[in-house]
Parts: C-alpha cells; sequence; structure tokens
C-alpha cells in the first residue's frame, strides 16, 4: 500500500515537470514566433537569407549591366559629338579654303601688279584679247588670284570686248588705265608677261606703256557679285 | 491526482514561459524540434497507460532524449546542409497519430462496450420482469 502511493507520487511528479516544461518550452516558442518580424533580418532563416541574397545579387547584377550599357551609350555619344566637331572643323576648314579658291573672300599675298597705259598713237588699241591673254598667262605662270580694276577674276569671269573699245570684265565696264593685280610666284608672274613673246612684250613693242611691279603684299579684293547656279543640277 | 498534476504543471508552464526572455530566433526551429518531440512522448506515454505497459522510467528518458536527439539531429542536418529536421516532424507526427489512434480506440471500444452492457442489463431486468409477470 506505501509503496504504490510513494511509486504514484513520483508518478505525479515526474508527469507535472514534464508538463511543466513542455508548457514552458511551448509558450516560449509561441512568444518568440509571436513577436518575430518575419520581414526582419535577424530573423529570416538561413534560406530565406539565401534566396533573398541571390535575389539582391541579380538586382545588383542587372542593375550593373544597365550602368555598363548606360556608360557604353554615354561614351559612343561622347565619341560621336568629338567626331561631329572634327567633321565640323573639317567642314569650315574645306569652306575656307574653297571661298578662297572661289574668290570670295579678300585675299593678299606675294604678288605684282601690272598698270597699262593706253597710248593714243599705238599701233592698235588695249582690247579684250590682251587682257584675256594677259589673264591666261598668268594662269599659266601659276596665280592664285587675279583682278583687273579691281574685277575679281572667278572661274566663270568673262572679259569681251561690247563694241568699240569698250571692255567689260565680269559684265562690269573697265576703263584705262588698266591696273591688273596677281598673287603667285612674283619672278614666274613677270617672267610669263615680258618674255619674249609675252603679252606685256607685245604691248610695249605696238607702243602702250606697260609696268609691271612686284610686292611683298598685293592685296586682292572679293568677287563682289553672287556666285548662284540656276541650270546645274 | 495525476490529473490534477498535469493541469498545475500545464498552468505553471504558461506563466514561466509567458515571463520567460526571449531566446533568439535562430534557436526557435530547434525549439520547436523539442517541442514535437515531447509532444510526442506525452501522446505516447497516454497510449502506454492504456495500453498498460507504462514506464516511468522509459516516459522520462524518452521524454527529454527524445527532444534532445531531435535538436541534436537538427544542428546536425543543419551542418550537413540536409533538412533532418523534416524527417523528424515526419517521424513524430506520425507517431503521435498512431498514439492518438489508440487512445480514441480504447476509449471508443470502452464506450461502445458500456452501451451494450447497459443494453443488456435493459433486456435482462425485462426478461426479470417478464418472469415475474409469468
Amino acid at each position: 500500500m506505501k509503496n504504490i502511493k510513494k511509486g504514484k507520487i513520483i508518478l505525479t511528479i515526474v508527469i507535472g515537470i514534464a508538463c511543466l516544461v513542455l508548457a514552458t518550452v511551448m509558450f516560449m516558442q509561441f512568444k518568440i514566433v509571436n513577436q518575430a518580424d518575419i520581414n526582419e533580418l535577424e530573423v529570416m532563416r538561413e534560406e530565406e537569407l539565401r534566396t533573398e541574397l541571390a535575389n539582391w545579387k541579380a538586382n545588383y547584377q542587372e542593375a550593373e549591366l544597365q550602368y555598363e550599357q548606360k556608360a557604353q551609350t554615354l561614351e559612343e555619344y561622347n565619341k560621336r559629338e568629338a567626331s561631329d566637331s572634327e567633321t565640323a572643323e573639317l567642314v569650315e576648314k574645306e569652306l575656307t579654303e574653297v571661298n578662297l579658291l572661289l574668290g570670295k573672300t579678300d585675299v593678299e599675298g606675294p604678288g605684282i601688279v601690272i598698270t597699262l597705259k593706253e597710248n593714243e598713237d599705238a599701233e592698235a588699241a588695249i582690247t579684250a584679247d590682251n587682257l584675256n591673254m594677259i589673264v591666261n598667262s598668268l594662269k599659266e605662270a601659276g596665280a592664285e588670284a587675279i583682278s583687273i580694276n579691281g574685277e575679281r577674276i572667278v572661274n566663270m569671269s568673262d572679259i569681251v570686248l561690247i563694241s568699240n573699245s569698250i571692255i567689260r570684265v565680269n559684265q562690269q565696264r573697265v576703263f584705262a588705265p588698266y591696273i591688273i593685280k596677281a598673287i603667285g610666284n612674283q619672278t614666274y608672274l613677270e617672267s610669263a608677261l615680258l618674255g619674249n613673246g609675252g603679252e606685256a612684250d607685245k604691248l610695249i613693242k605696238i607702243g602702250h606703256d606697260v609696268n609691271i611691279e612686284k610686292y611683298n603684299k598685293v592685296e586682292i579684293s572679293s568677287y563682289n557679285k553672287e556666285l548662284t547656279t540656276k541650270y546645274i543640277e | 491526482m495525476v490529473l490534477i498534476a498535469i493541469i498545475i504543471g500545464c498552468l505553471l508552464g504558461a506563466i514561466i514561459g509567458m515571463n520567460a526572455p526571449t531566446i533568439s530566433y535562430t534557436y526557435s526551429s530547434y525549439l520547436a524540434i523539442a517541442i514535437v518531440a515531447a509532444l510526442d512522448s506525452v501522446f505516447g506515454g497516454i497510449a502506454s497507460v492504456i495500453n498498460r505497459k507504462f514506464d516511468i522510467k522509459i516516459f522520462v528518458s524518452g521524454f527529454f532524449g527524445n527532444a534532445i536527439l531531435a535538436i541534436l539531429l537538427t544542428i546536425l542536418g543543419e551542418k550537413l546542409n540536409v533538412d533532418i529536421y523534416l524527417a523528424a516532424i515526419v517521424v513524430f507526427v506520425w507517431r503521435m497519430f498512431m498514439n492518438l489512434g489508440t487512445i480514441r480506440r480504447y476509449y471508443v471500444e470502452k464506450w461502445t462496450s458500456k452501451v451494450k452492457q447497459m443494453r443488456e442489463q435493459k433486456n435482462n431486468e425485462k426478461q426479470n420482469t417478464e418472469e415475474n409477470e409469468v
């Protein structure tokens, strides 16, 4: 009887302790689960953290990729801009060069100035042919810019005799004395005119006054009309 | 007496658990598996009482041993990168259902036998009265 009672007391105590431990642990767990914020970083399980980390890594990689692409496009733009300014410079340079060659700008440089004075008692008057020949000779001698009485000779310039001693250059009448300016190698230009059979030589021989002077700085004004095209396509 | 002990233990445990300092969430998985193991032991104990095979030593060793073993297995699983705690949970819950089934069957059988007895008693009484009348 006593033995049974003792056993029962021990049983009761043991079961009580077991229940106590179980309930304690359970309520602790309830508390933890209740308090834990699932989205808090410290609270996440390793797996969740791993997934999150992978997600962030992917995001980071994507962002980096985008950044790289953007940087690349930016670089391309920069390059294009640089090349644009380069081409603009080039085009401008070309334009000035072309303008220089076309005669649209005032130019200066070493050259000669020829003054033709008509003599009344010469064998023949100075004609447009003489001027043409002179201009041609100058061109052949390497003249880079020519003007007659301020009329710039350009690619479409004309030197024509209209009627009795009326000479038109660039559709503008020019009068004697004719002052022809040319920029180029002074020696070549002079010898082309004064040499044997040269146009100046001929004019001197028939009695006109031809004066050729070398200058280190000859100024030639620009073509004063507009270079327009109407039929060229 | 045992019932009183259970109730007092549960109540005291609840109060202590409510007032106990919170542990880090990292260890909550170990705690959870320990709880499942302990619950399994409790149901096992009840089942063994019904089967009249209850032994206090086996119960206590199972109660604490299973919990500790489950925690150790979980730690080992984490170290091996294998979710061993899943297997432990499956086994414990399966055993819990088995034990619950045993308990349920015992009480259902008890109840049905009781009902049968009552019916037989009634029938006996009826027969007795009939015999008396006759």
